[in-house]
């Protein structure tokens, strides 16, 4: 039997590794299409960089 | 077929390397996880580099979200800058950086210098340092790219996994090369100690790690309050104009109220 291992991700998430180079990106469009779905939740979030929202200040409530 | 980012960045480098791939779109290139809608590049910090990203992104039709300017005088104070527009249904987020964080000049040099132009993404130990961020789900990214990792010397300094350290300590009779990498990442003293011992500093270093980006990242936001302040006069005066004259307003008031350096 194997032994445990720690997981980080699910199967599906590596599955990417057995996915052809079109099937990637198809996937990966696919993924972008679907996740367009927050983005009014996430309007004023910063995935990268040195900011992590909008600040208050910065927001044009007029 | 293609995707938006790998058009982007295929705009970007032509004649030239001049951006690579970074953080969340990186992780879906080393084929980990897809888990972040925006783009992220490591740009080279020189002028060529800046005009060339602003026309690319110019032609797309980009906006400035709040940030600093795509400008070498910022960037080399670790700012970031950030523009958005749409495509094809997409809302295209676009974040550049030319000092990625933990990233130190020689490891910086490094990827510039050992980056494949037809290849490029970040490596996948600058990859780990980047991603140590304050998110609790980068750091399952990081034990992830330690398992893609060929050295010893890279896996025992990224792994996050007990099982992982121990076995390769073992297995591989490291037991030097752990003395060694322990000055670096203290956390390796704790293998002869037992997965429950190792467990426990994994999460102590996570959360030493969280703590000292939150830090650095109140840095930046502190010094960015006054640019903060006159961001909504500096978005309706931009409003309506191409990239690249906005992007001339941005740098001429940014230049009064954003320092280079936080």
């Amino acid at each position: 039997m194997d032994r445990p291992r720690d997981e980080f991700f699910s199967e599906e998430d590596l599955d990417l590794r057995n996915l052809s180079e079109d099937e990637l990106i198809a996937y990966w469009n696919l993924w972008l299409e679907q996740a367009q779905i927050t983005n009014d939740l996430d309007q004023n979030t910063y995935s990268h960089g040195v900011f992590e929202t909008t600040p208050a200040a910065a927001l044009d409530l007029l | 077929m293609s995707n938006i980012y790998l058009e982007l960045t295929e705009q970007f480098n032509r004649g030239r390397l001049r951006a690579i791939i970074s953080s969340g779109q990186a992780v879906v290139l080393h084929r980990l996880a897809i888990m972040s809608k925006d783009g992220d590049w490591v740009l080279r910090e020189d002028r060529q580099t800046m005009e060339r990203v602003l026309g690319v992104l110019a032609g797309f039709g980009a906006r400035y979200r709040f940030g600093a300017p795509l400008d070498t005088r910022w960037f080399a104070g670790g700012w970031s800058a950030h523009f958005e527009f749409r495509r094809s249904g997409l809302r295209v987020r676009t974040d550049f950086v030319t000092r990625p964080p933990r990233i130190d000049a020689a490891m910086l040099d490094r990827l510039w210098r050992e980056t494949d132009p037809r290849q490029p993404v970040v490596d996948v130990a600058a990859l780990a340092e980047i991603k140590k961020t304050n998110r609790e789900k980068d750091y399952a990214v990081i034990g992830e790219l330690a398992r893609l990792m060929r050295d010893p010397r890279d896996q025992l300094l990224y792994s996050r996994s007990a099982r992982d350290l121990i076995d390769l300590a073992q297995s591989r009779k490291l037991s030097g090369l752990v003395s060694e990498l322990a000055l670096k990442r203290p956390l390796l003293n704790e293998i002869a100690s037992g997965r429950a011992r190792l467990e426990e500093a994994l999460d102590a270093e996570r959360r030493a790690l969280i703590r000292a980006n939150e830090q650095r990242l109140a840095l930046y936001r502190d010094a960015a309050q006054p640019w903060a302040a006159a961001w909504p006069e500096v978005e309706r005066k931009i409003a309506d104009r191409p990239l690249l004259q906005a992007h001339e307003i941005v740098v001429a008031r940014a230049l009064e109220l954003l320092p280079f350096a936080p």
